[in-house]
């Protein structure tokens, strides 16, 4: 059903895109929510880190793991960040 | 300003664009590669950042700062790329017309760069060894953690590992970062509370110092959330702590309420005291609230949708009448008494998260006095005709709820009453009050003294409304808490004895 999947842009850094193994992918998903999508590629892409650890971004702000997504979303997770 | 390069970072340069003559001040941070890290050896830093978000939340620190230290100038570069050891990964300087907004601006964007900032580094380490910092289990825990944090809290059998796993899972507001807010934050942050939302639009004052203890008279000037976020974090690295620099408002209330576990109500006026009120029952948040007057304070606990909630405390009063009557805004305060009741205010909201709370305190004004370390509690009248929380609930909105008729203005005799004054003030009631299983002494009672029981504040009102009144307890100290409780609510000529019905009894006046 066209409405209950939406086309979305996941962008992977630093551990996550070691993880991955690329920097984007592109992806249809029945997820709803950031929180659903992360278990999607938790499962499908071999990602071992906790969800509890990340935060995640939404075209390019912060959002929670509960934001709904929509199509055309470009969709971050954030591991522990560490600069400076 | 901030800027993201792959280039290295010219200190010189950066430092020239921050000259401008009304800067009597330049403090500049540089952090550098170097060669250890937790004991290990490091040959090289790899820095990776999620570069759109980056120049975003960058751009937000450094505006947060300047925000906070009026007059401040902030510049920061973030380096991306491979980093040898002794290069420059992070410059940020902060020029300002006086060294302490520039210090204090300075340790913030670092400090805020490190939570937020989404850049990551990896490690190597000799023998082709990497890692992302930040991202094994080990050193995201660092020295802490909440199993030695909280040690000597979860083992109180009350507590327990569910307990403080509800403390870390509870999410609190916290309005007005002032007397009360410092130390009720401060012991929720230390005990685990997983999410704090400060809310304050005040910046630091030199005369809040006395009181404010999460305040420093370096911070001076600045914006109080900025400042006590950054101490709560110092604190206990292990809670998120949220600094919102505003007013609460009717537009942004229920978005600030809804969801919490518990709201602590630390503000000094009224009109925000229902809103915050009105919001938590709306949104059905338990509400902590208190209010200091000197050396006292009087500690509410309202649950949402139980009677007897503010508006009948104040029996359908508006705020703005309210706002007239003596309190702490402003005003002569004991420090400790707000300490207490700050404190009092943290141990309620984590006896709620914890399921700890006597039921009974859900009912009572707790009145706390600290010149005889006493704790009183009155029942609060529930009103069934209340608007708001009344068996017949009406659709009136209860700001609008029309006030009693108004008591004529107090005059110029102080709330305290030295006896020698009583017989300047005219006519008068004096309304004797009564502790359980105490009688008055006929024979030394005050003539024409009416003698009723500490708790009937029903009819202690009745009685003080009708004209000068003089409150008289044992002591005189709380006939003093009564007396200014009905002050407050609009009772205009309401008087408490110095030195209490003893003044009386060993004849400093004649009855």
């Amino acid at each position: 059903m066209a409405d209950s999947t939406r086309q979305v842009q996941v962008k992977f850094f630093a551990v996550l895109r070691e993880q991955a193994g690329v920097s984007t992918l592109d992806c249809a998903t029945a997820a709803r929510t950031p929180a659903e999508l992360y278990r999607e590629l938790q499962a499908g892409r071999g990602l071992q880190f906790p969800a509890d650890l990340l935060r995640v971004a939404i075209n390019e702000r912060y959002a929670t793991m509960e934001t709904p997504l929509s199509t055309g979303d470009r969709v971050v997770f954030i591991p522990p960040v560490a600069g400076g | 300003m901030f800027e993201l390069t792959d280039q290295p970072i010219d200190s010189a340069a950066l430092r020239a664009r921050l000259e401008r003559p009304e800067a009597g001040a330049c403090v500049v941070f540089e952090g550098w590669v170097r060669n250890h890290h937790g004991g290990r050896p490091v040959t090289q830093l790899d820095y990776e950042a999620f570069d759109e978000l980056a120049r975003i939340e960058g751009d937000a620190i450094t505006a947060e700062a300047e925000e906070a230290h009026p007059g401040c100038t902030v510049l920061c570069v973030h380096r991306t790329g491979s980093l040898a050891i002794g290069e420059l990964a992070v410059w940020i300087g902060v020029a300002s017309p006086h060294r302490h907004g520039a210090f204090l601006a300075c340790r913030q964007v670092i400090e805020e760069i490190k939570r937020r900032l989404p850049v990551w580094k990896k490690e190597h380490h000799p023998g082709n060894i990497a890692e992302w910092v930040n991202c094994t289990t080990e050193s995201t825990a660092g020295r802490l953690s909440p199993g030695n944090y909280y040690e000597r809290q979860a083992s109180l059998p009350e507590v327990g590992a569910s307990g403080q796993a509800a403390l870390a899972a509870a999410s609190v507001l916290v309005v007005g970062i002032g007397g009360l807010g410092c130390p009720a934050a401060l012991y929720l942050a230390t005990s685990g509370v997983g999410r704090l939302t400060l809310v304050d639009a005040g910046r630091v004052e030199v005369s809040n110092l006395h009181r404010q203890i999460l305040f420093t008279a370096d911070d001076v000037g600045a914006a109080k959330v900025s400042v006590a976020a950054a101490r709560l974090r110092m604190h206990n690295p292990l809670v998120q702590v949220e600094a919102r620099d505003a007013d609460v408002t009717p537009g942004n209330v229920l978005a600030l309420v809804a969801g919490r576990t518990a709201v602590l109500d630390c503000t000094d006026n009224f009109a925000t005291r229902f809103l915050l009120h009105d919001a938590c029952r709306q949104a059905g948040v338990p509400l902590v609230q208190a209010a200091v007057y000197r050396f006292e304070g009087e500690l509410n606990l309202f649950e949402p949708g139980a009677q007897g909630c503010l508006h009948c405390l104040w029996s359908g009063r508006k705020p703005a009448q309210l706002e007239t009557a003596p309190n702490c805004s402003g005003g002569p305060v004991f420090a400790p008494a707000v300490g207490v009741l700050g404190i009092m205010q943290a141990a309620e909201a984590l006896k709620l998260i914890l399921r700890l709370t006597d039921p009974i305190d859900f009912k009572q004004t707790r009145l706390i006095n600290l010149l005889d370390a006493s704790s009183y509690g009155i029942e609060r009248p529930a009103d069934p005709a209340c608007p708001v929380c009344g068996l017949a609930q009406q659709t009136e909105t209860p700001g609008d709820a029309a006030p009693p008729p108004r008591s004529e203005s107090s005059d110029d005799f102080p709330l305290i009453l030295q006896p020698q004054d009583i017989a300047a003030l005219g006519p008068v009631q004096m309304i004797a009050l009564l502790e359980a299983g105490e009688a008055l002494d006929a024979a030394t009672a005050p003539a024409g003294a009416i003698a009723v029981p500490m708790v009937d504040l029903i009819r202690i009102r009745e009685l003080a409304g009708k004209g000068p009144a003089i409150l008289a307890c044992r002591r005189g100290l709380r006939s003093a808490a009564l007396a200014r409780l009905l002050r407050i609510e609009g009772v205009g000529r309401v008087y408490a004895l110095a030195g209490g019905l003893g003044a009386i009894r060993i004849g400093v006046i004649s009855a």
